[in-house]
Formats: structure tokens, sequence, C-alpha cells
């Protein structure tokens, strides 16, 4: 799969009315991410970024274009279905870490995967590989409140990633954290493309990270201004997960 | 273990207003039945503890204190089974105290319980122990119940006057505490010197006793037979319930609990839902998170539900342990406190159905869980 086109959005346009102004955000932009690559996508504050991973993931309806997300017309579906496509196939991870209080590490994860319909044992199966992935296998049973930011957001990584995703979206996911954190948090990222196969999308203006990129994608005023392949996606060799 | 009771657990502070309020909707209406329900048992405690195994009241008589023709006592012993029918006499009268030292002066009117202080008498409660008993037997004597010493301000040994004439209080009992009136208990013949017994034409309730109680259902309907309609024969237990019963047939009680419950489920869901709101909101992120991970707003709905759910069952718990307070309070304070089952139950279907409503009012802010929102 990997090397495979996982979304493919074409004339994304989204303008936010503030009164009786229409501010452009995004303007006709066309936007490509395979699987098995991490697309890092940069560019100053305000120039739009967001929107643009919220258009491609179904969280918010562009005004005009089509998103193609793992062959499917995204915004054609119904609400009901874009909320069904994310569950099957979408992990988010957000600047934020957005972990319930009183559910310890463990839960968190099986908090989501109850919903995907996994069953139990399975799910607390699941959560325990997914936190040991994420280097969390001593800190299974705490809660938020006894973890650094870093160790939250590999929960939450945990959590986007024992979905098995095929998609995920990452927005400024190191920008709260410290930076050998950040480094940790990456790299997990940059595994789930590897390993998983998954198309991994982040959002960032941490030019430190670039390192772990396959393709930077520059944007500034709602237009992407460059487009640049570290690694051609027919490039990528590691062992191809179905 | 689930979300909503993880969360409701860990952030249980954050609930407490409403598991507070709850509990207090809850209380002010139990408390209030309990109140009443414990009045009204009071009421039939002579009932309860009469030896008598039927009381024949007049036709259309629910209570104790009605007047009956004196001719339906031959009547009663047609019936061979009958071997006791004594008239049960309560008046009213006025008791005066001789203040000493702190004492202070009482002038108050109380109720005047005629007994035959003779073991077995159908009009001596079952739970006079002997010396009590033996109390009453002397002429002028009267007893009452411990709790009401202090209210008529006399102590054991005193002298009294009961409609001017002067009596002594000999010895107290337990388990007759009154809120409004206080009990007197004097035998007949204090009472005749007293002048309190009436020796008319008519008499109050009808105390029967049969030669063999297990027969006593049968004997008091076989009474109603040959009372064609002149008198109602009640066992004891019927009587006692249609007494605690027609405590809520009193039309200002009944007001007075509508009102409490209109507030207490008002109160309540104000309270809970506000309480949930913000506990929704305090979480918005999280839940925005779960949305974008493509969890359905109907299954945050049930989280929510579930939240109020058990927000509904910790109100119920805590109205509990209030109740026990209340109880052993008003316990302390001479008045006894009872909760039928039915009141129980209500007032647990109130609680959750007050709490469940909460929940379904405060689904609206969950709207506000926009994943798209948690983009920056
Ligand atoms: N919900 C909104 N309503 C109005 N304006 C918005 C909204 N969300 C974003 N914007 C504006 O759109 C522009 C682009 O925002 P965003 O996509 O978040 O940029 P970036 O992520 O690159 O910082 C900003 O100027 C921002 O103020
Ligand atoms: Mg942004």
């Amino acid at each position: 799969m990997n090397g495979k086109l996982a979304i493919d959005a074409k004339g994304l346009s989204k303008a936010y009315k503030i009164g009786k102004q229409k501010q452009s955000v995004l303007k006709d932009v066309d936007f490509n991410a395979y699987h098995g690559q991490v697309t890092m996508v940069m560019g100053p504050s305000g120039s739009g970024k967001s929107t643009l991973i919220a258009a491609l993931s179904g969280l918010m309806k562009p005004d005009e274009g089509e998103v193609i997300a793992l062959g499917e017309s995204l915004w054609k579906k119904k609400k009901s279905k874009i909320d069904r496509f994310r569950l099957d196939h979408c992990g988010f991870i957000f600047q934020g870490f957005n972990l319930f209080p009183a559910l310890n590490a463990t839960q968190q994860v099986e908090q989501v995967l109850k919903y995907c319909k996994v069953k139990k044992s399975e799910a607390k199966k699941r959560a325990v590989a997914a936190l040991t992935e994420v280097g969390l296998e001593k800190r299974l049973k705490q809660t938020p409140s006894a973890l650094s930011g870093g160790e939250k957001q590999r929960v939450a990584i945990a959590r986007a990633l024992s979905k098995n995703p095929q998609l995920l979206f990452a927005d400024e996911p190191t920008s709260a954290l410290d930076s050998v954190s950040g480094q940790v948090v990456i790299k997990l990222l940059h595994r789930a493309a590897k390993e998983h196969g998954a198309a991994v999308i982040v959002v960032t203006h941490d030019p430190r990270l670039e390192a772990y990129a396959d393709r930077v994608i520059h944007m500034e005023d709602g237009k992407i201004l460059s487009d640049h392949f570290v690694n051609q996606p027919q490039d990528v060799v590691e062992t191809p997960v179905s | 273990m689930s979300l909503a009771l993880s969360t409701l657990i860990y952030e249980w502070r954050r609930y407490m207003a409403a598991v507070i309020a709850l509990a207090v909707a809850g209380l002010l209406v139990l408390a209030l039945v309990g109140m009443f329900m414990g009045i009204g048992k009071n009421f039939s405690a002579t009932i309860d503890r009469s030896p008598a195994h039927i009381m024949i009241l007049p036709p259309d008589s629910e209570g104790l204190g009605t007047s009956q023709p004196r001719r339906n006592i031959p009547l009663l012993f047609q019936h061979s089974e009958v071997v006791e029918a004594t008239p049960f006499n309560v008046t009213w009268g006025q008791f005066t105290n001789f203040p000493e030292g702190e004492q202070k002066a009482v002038r108050e009117g109380v109720q005047i319980y005629v007994v035959d202080p003779i073991p077995g008498a159908v009009t001596l409660p079952t739970d006079f122990p002997e010396d009590v008993i033996l109390a009453l037997q002397e002429p002028y004597s009267v007893i009452l119940d411990v709790t009401s010493l202090n209210k008529l301000g006399v102590k054991v040994g005193d002298k009294a006057k009961i409609n001017g004439r002067t009596v002594t209080v000999r010895a107290t009992i337990s388990g007759y505490p009154s809120l409004f009136n206080s009990m007197i208990f004097t035998s007949r013949q204090s009472a005749k010197l007293l002048g309190l017994v009436r020796e008319g034409p008519r008499v109050g309730a009808i105390l029967v006793k049969v030669s063999d109680p297990a027969r006593t259902d049968t004997v008091a309907a076989e009474l109603n037979v040959i009372g064609k309609g002149q008198f109602k024969a009640w066992t004891k237990p019927e009587l006692s319930k249609r007494n605690q019963e027609s405590m809520f047939k009193n039309s200002f009680i009944s007001i007075l609990l509508g009102f409490m419950l209109v507030v207490g489920v008002f109160i309540g869901v104000v309270i809970t839902w506000q309480t949930l709101q913000g506990a929704i909101l305090a979480n918005i992120k999280e839940f925005a998170s779960l949305r974008a991970l493509g969890v359905s707003i109907g299954s945050l709905n049930l989280i929510i539900m579930e939240l109020s759910f058990w927000v509904g069952v910790a109100g119920l718990g805590m109205t509990a342990i209030l109740l026990v307070g209340v109880t052993a309070l008003a316990g302390a304070m001479g008045l006894t406190m009872f909760y039928p089952l039915w009141s129980v139950i209500t007032i647990a279907i109130m609680l959750l159905i007050i709490s469940v409503l909460s929940g379904l009012l405060s689904l609206g802010v969950l709207k506000k869980s926009q994943p798209a929102d948690l983009l920056r």
C-alpha cells in the first residue's frame, strides 16, 4: 500500500465571514498525501494550515473543492457517514492532549476502541500494545494528572494509533512540548507511517521536525507556495503493512 | 468502569452541588411524608397497641374520635364469639401545672385516654408495664409519655390540675410521643372522679375482644351483617392502615406535599442541569477529541445520560444519609418518623426523573464540542 495516494484534494476553498467581510483562508488549494509518508505542512501562523486539515479530515466542510480520501469522495457523504469514516480510518493528534482527567492511560485508549466495536478483552490487549509501542508500558495505570506533557501526548498518539488508522492528522503536535519530548513524538508519527503504512499529515511550524519529513509543503496566505519531496513515495522500501 | 462513572467519582466535588440539591429535594418531600406518617402512626398507636381484635365505628367513620349509639354494644353480643365490648373513651381536658422553681407555667389542652387498669382489659394498651398499671389504679393518678414531661412542665410525683381538679403524675411510659396535644392516661375510676366519663346515650369507638383471635376476620364480617349498616366492624390492621391513609386525604397536607414536590423537582432540575452543563463544558475538548476520532454525537449523548443517571443514584444515596440524620434528630425531639415503602419508591423515581431530565436539558451543550475547534 505504501506509495499509493491516500488523499487527493482538488480546488479547496474556504472563507470565514467576519461581520460583513469575508476572509479567504483557503484559496483553491490542491493537496495530496501518500501512504507510508510523513507529509509536513509548514507555514506562518494564520496561513490556513489547520483549516486545510479540517477540510481533509472531514471535520469542516470546505466551501468548494473535493476531497478523495481512501478512494471515497469525503464531502459527498452524509454527516453520520463522515463520522463513521473518521472512526474507521482517521487518527488525530492535537496541540492539546484532550485526555479525560478521570481515565488512566489504558482506559483512554479503550474508551475509543469501545466505539470501534472492539471486544473488551481485545481492546485491553490493543490498548496495552499501543501504549507499549509509544513507550508507556510503565504508565498504563496513570491518570493524566500524573503524566508529563510528553507522556500525555504519547497517550493521545496511542489512542489514535490503536485504531490502526490509514490517515493520521497531527496539528502542531509538538508545540506544547519541550524539544526532547517533541523528538519522541515526531519519531512515533514517523514510525506510524513506516510500519503501519499510514498517511501521516503533520502541521507544524517547528523546523526541527523537518528531518523526519518525507515531503514538505509550505503554505502562506491560504495558498501552497512550495511542495518538495525528500523521499519519493515509490522510494519507500520499508516492509509494507496491509 | 464506564467513563461516566469514573468521571463522577474522580470529579465528585464538581457534582456535589447537584447531588446535594437532589438529596435536599428528596429529603424535603420524604421528611414531610415521614413526619405526617409518623404522626398518623402515633394516632394509630392506640389502635395498634390495643388488645382489642375488632373496633366498632359508626358506618361513615374511620377514626376513633367519633360517636355512635350506646345500644350498639348489646347488639354486638348477639355474636356468640364476642367476649368483651367496651367503649373507647378519649376526651379533651385542660391541663395546668403547679410551676416550681425553673418550671414554666403551663395551661394546655390535652387528650385524655381512659383505660381500665386491669391486666387483659380491652382498653388497656398491651405495652403498659406492671408498675404503670399499679400506678393507674390509684385514684387521681395520671401517667404520660416521657417526652411530654417537659412540655407540660411536670415531673413524676408532681401534682397538676385537669379541668380544675388536682391529679398526681404517678409514672411515665414511652412510645406515645405527640407533636401536638400530649396524651394523658388515667383510669376509668379517676376519670369518673374528674368528670371525664360520658355516661350518655352515645359512646365512642367500641373495642371488641373475640374468643378465638384467629377468627377475627370472619367475626368482623359477621358483625357487619348483624349491624345491618348501623355500624362498621374493622379489624385492627384494617383500621390502622386506613387511619394512616386518611392523613393524606387531608387537603392541607396534600397541598403542602404537592408544593414541596414541585419545589423539590424545580430546584433539583435547575441545579442538576447547571452542574451537568458545567461539567460537560469542563470536558468539552475531550468530548470534541472523541468526536474527531469518529465517535458519534449519539454516543456522547449516551455518556451524558449515563452520567446524569449516576448523579441521580448518588443523590439517592445522599438522601438516605441525610434522612437517617433527620430521623435521629426527630427521634431526639420525640417525633417518630415513618417512611412507607411507596414514599421511598416515589422519591427514588422522582430523583431519577430529575437527574435524567437534567441530563436531557444538558445535551445541548455537547453541540459545542466542535472538533474543528481543536485545530488551532
Ligand atoms: N472559526 C473561525 N472563524 C473565523 N475565522 C477563523 C476561524 N478559524 C480560523 N479563522 C481564521 O482563518 C485563518 C487561518 O486559520 P488557521 O487555518 O487556523 O491557520 P493556521 O493553522 O495556519 O495558523 C486565520 O486568520 C484565522 O484567524
Ligand atoms: Mg493552526
